[in-house]
């Protein structure tokens, strides 16, 4: 009996909560709706506009002028005899990987120093001036320092090395504008970084120290992997920014060159909407990076969950 | 059916977040039978800002119905600046443009088409290049404004150390000048350069290019868009630029705007505009500029390019007519001695050619400076910049080719072939 009237009351209390949650429900609504507006307007309506021009022609501008295109932006752009699969497309990825190796290492490295420093909070905002600095200031300041009379090949010039065109070269260009985003972004992995490593249980490294590991061993066996987590939200992160930053390529180079040599995917984009009013292009080109970024971004997360990492 | 509408749904929808669709009229205004005109220019700083506030003021002084405000930006900004604000609705009612985009805001409606009679007016008064490089097919998009011709520049001095007495009459002069008088120091950075083929700014080697492809008979686009560059006299131009990148006379690396005026380079193909800025940084210096036709590859051929600006009116403006009389106002009232246009004196202040054929021949009796000479001898012949739909993309592509050639060394007939297969007629 007692047992049939708990039971009663267990189917009753869940229909109870779904009342509950079907009153509440409007008010809830209510309360999100500022930020569901929000991103409707900013993101969901944007996208599914961008998806209508990537099948049209329109010169921007006048929606009279918009004309259905089919799938011929696509077969533009993916087109092997145009430069926005090669050199663009490569260029795009050269760049997000290899700003994202630099500065992950770069990062990672720079964490584990300042984690055994004092005045630890000086280090931490001494590399953190790159990323509230201006991508101008930033792009300027390397851009002088590149130069034939500029600080480093003066440097190389002292050495005994020819000047380089680290800017003008198209072998050069890309490799050196890749250092500087890299350089730039370190400061942002440093923090969530040193964040990881403060929260590894000392314990560990007091368990290994008995054990006789030393400091290479301790980095490899407990550092490393109890940072995975910190280790793919960067990653993650520093990918996705890599493959949309033009910026600094921009201010660096002016217009992605030489040749196209500094020419990625976002710069691309911009170019063909603002400066020749290829809005169609331009988003058919922004679809293409758009599955590019999911699928590497669903590769990165498998990956770490294949590994039973989780960002959050 | 159901597609359609639910692609108008996204279309609207898709409006409504990116504001295109916000109103569809210009910034402008009017209250109590007073308008307010809006003129976005890049005329942003110096005596073209002075000049062009200076007869705004006089216009808004003696019309006080009709009151115009400028609007300016960087000329890098121009364009995107343009784009932007006409997209978000608040396009201004007069819009100055670079004619080399000139085709693609035709056929985005954002230039109105100019008045019959004013387009009668505008065809018989203004010179053939000045015309050219603001038509669009027969379309003519407005008044001409900035009219620049390419010329080449060089440093007497420079020239003179290296035996050389007299500018360069043909290629083989050019070229021979070029390896002359380049200077490299043991480390291989350039000390001088031979002759500078880029110029600042957007597409930055195409301009002399199409200079000397004009010499050589040439020519860029055909009127339906095609490429026309991919021939005999485009080989022969881009393999004179080639042969002197290789020879390391010519480097794309130095910038003519910041190394001719310390002597860092010999000679540049510039456009006239650049004049001005020489006379302001040179000082005594500019005594050793000398200026003279592009010479071409056989002796008595020259060429040239001709580009310019122009003032339209805003389609999407509530003010069209009053805008019209404005730009009439201003673009045909004279100066006080009655000789030339008040616009025609801005121009010409600033060093560049006045587009309209009377106002250049008044100038052309007695001009200042005779390294002018060359310059308005080149609106007489130079080849005008297309402007069709899609030139603005054509130019990149040749762009791409040539710094192939000048930075990689890649062969001039492949990187033509290859820009010729990029350009694409709309």
């Amino acid at each position: 009996m007692t047992t049939a009237v708990s039971r009663v009351g267990a189917v009753a209390a869940p229909a109870r909560r779904v009342g509950k949650l079907h009153r509440e429900g409007p008010a809830a609504y209510l309360f999100l709706s500022p930020a569901l507006l929000f991103f409707c307007v900013f993101l969901i309506l944007p996208f599914i506009f961008a998806i209508v021009l990537a099948f049209s022609d329109w010169g921007g501008f006048d929606l009279s002028t918009l004309k259905w295109a089919g799938f011929s932006n696509f077969g533009d752009v993916l087109s092997f005899d145009g430069t926005f699969v090669k050199p663009i497309l490569v260029n795009t990825l050269l760049f997000a990987f290899g700003s994202v190796f630099l500065a992950t290492f770069g990062s990672v490295l720079v964490a584990y120093c300042i984690d055994r420093l004092s005045f630890q909070g000086f280090w931490r905002v001494l590399y953190f001036l790159p990323v509230v600095a201006t991508v101008v200031a930033i792009g300027n300041v390397w851009k002088m320092m590149y130069q034939p009379a500029g600080l480093i090949n003066a440097v190389l010039n002292k050495l005994g090395v020819n000047s380089v065109g680290f800017l003008s070269d198209s072998s050069y260009a890309l490799p050196s504008v890749t250092v500087v985003h890299a350089w730039a972004s370190i400061g942002g992995a440093v923090l969530i970084l040193t964040a990881g490593l403060k929260a590894i249980p000392e314990m560990y490294y007091e368990a290994a120290e008995v054990d006789g590991a030393n400091s290479w061993h301790m980095f490899w066996s407990i550092t490393l992997p109890l940072l995975r987590p910190a280790l793919l939200f960067v990653l993650i992160t520093q990918f996705i920014g890599g493959l949309q930053s033009f910026a600094l390529i921009i201010v660096m180079t002016g217009d992605g060159g030489p040749v196209n040599a500094t020419n990625v995917a976002a710069f691309e984009m911009y170019q063909r909407a603002f400066k020749f009013g290829a809005w169609g292009t331009a988003s058919a080109m922004a679809m293409v990076l758009f599955v590019i970024i999911l699928a590497i971004t669903l590769l990165q997360l498998w990956i770490a969950r294949r590994r039973g990492e989780e960002t959050s | 059916m159901r597609i359609a509408k639910g692609l108008r749904l996204a279309v609207v929808l898709g409006l409504l977040a990116t504001g295109a669709a916000c109103g569809g009229g210009s910034d402008s205004g009017s209250g109590g039978g007073k308008v307010e005109l809006t003129l976005l220019s890049h005329y942003s700083d110096g005596p073209s800002k002075d000049g062009l506030d200076k007869m705004i003021s006089e216009w808004n002084k003696e019309n006080p119905k009709i009151q115009v405000k400028a609007q300016v930006v960087k000329f890098d900004d121009l364009l995107t600046t343009l784009t932007v604000r006409q997209t978000g609705g608040r396009g201004a009612d007069i819009v100055s443009a670079y004619g080399l985009w000139g085709g693609q805001l035709m056929k985005a409606n954002v230039v109105a088409k100019v008045p019959d009679d004013i387009a009668t007016k505008i065809k018989a008064e203004y010179s053939p290049a000045a015309l050219g490089a603001v038509t669009t097919g027969d379309t003519l998009l407005g008044y001409p404004t900035e009219l620049n011709t390419y010329v080449l520049f060089y440093n007497k001095k420079i020239l003179a150390a290296a035996g050389i007495n007299k500018p360069p009459t043909t290629w083989a002069e050019l070229a021979d000048a070029a390896k002359k008088t380049v200077k490299r120091d043991a480390k291989g950075n350039i000390q001088v350069e031979g002759l500078s083929l880029i110029q600042d700014g957007d597409n930055k080697s195409v301009h002399p290019f199409l200079s000397l492809l004009d010499s050589a008979g040439g020519k860029f686009l055909a009127p339906d868009g095609t490429a026309q560059f991919d021939n005999e006299q485009g080989k022969a131009a881009l393999k004179f630029e080639g042969d002197l990148a290789a020879a390391k006379a010519t480097n794309t690396s130095i910038s003519p705007t910041k190394q001719f005026r310390s002597g860092g380079v010999a000679m540049a193909i510039q456009a006239g505009w650049w004049i001005g800025s020489l006379k302001t940084q040179m000082k005594d210096k500019y005594s050793d500029v000398g200026v003279t036709a592009i010479p071409g590859p056989t002796a008595g051929s020259k060429g040239s390019l001709a580009y310019g600006f122009f003032m339209g009116v805003n389609q999407r403006s509530k003010h069209a007519d009053e805008a019209w009389k404005f730009l009439t106002w201003m673009n045909e009232h004279k100066t006080e001695d009655g000789k030339v246009t008040e616009t025609g004196k801005w121009l010409a202040d600033q060093g560049l050619i006045p587009p309209r054929t009377a106002d250049q021949a008044e100038y052309k009796k007695a001009l200042p400076d005779p390294n002018l000479a060359p310059i308005y001898e080149a609106a007489t012949y130079a080849m005008p910049e297309p402007n069709q739909p899609g030139a603005y993309e054509a130019k990149t592509a040749l762009h791409n080719a040539i710094m192939t050639v000048l930075a990689d060394g890649k062969n001039p007939d492949d990187a033509l072939a290859q820009a010729a297969k990029a350009v694409k007629p709309q």
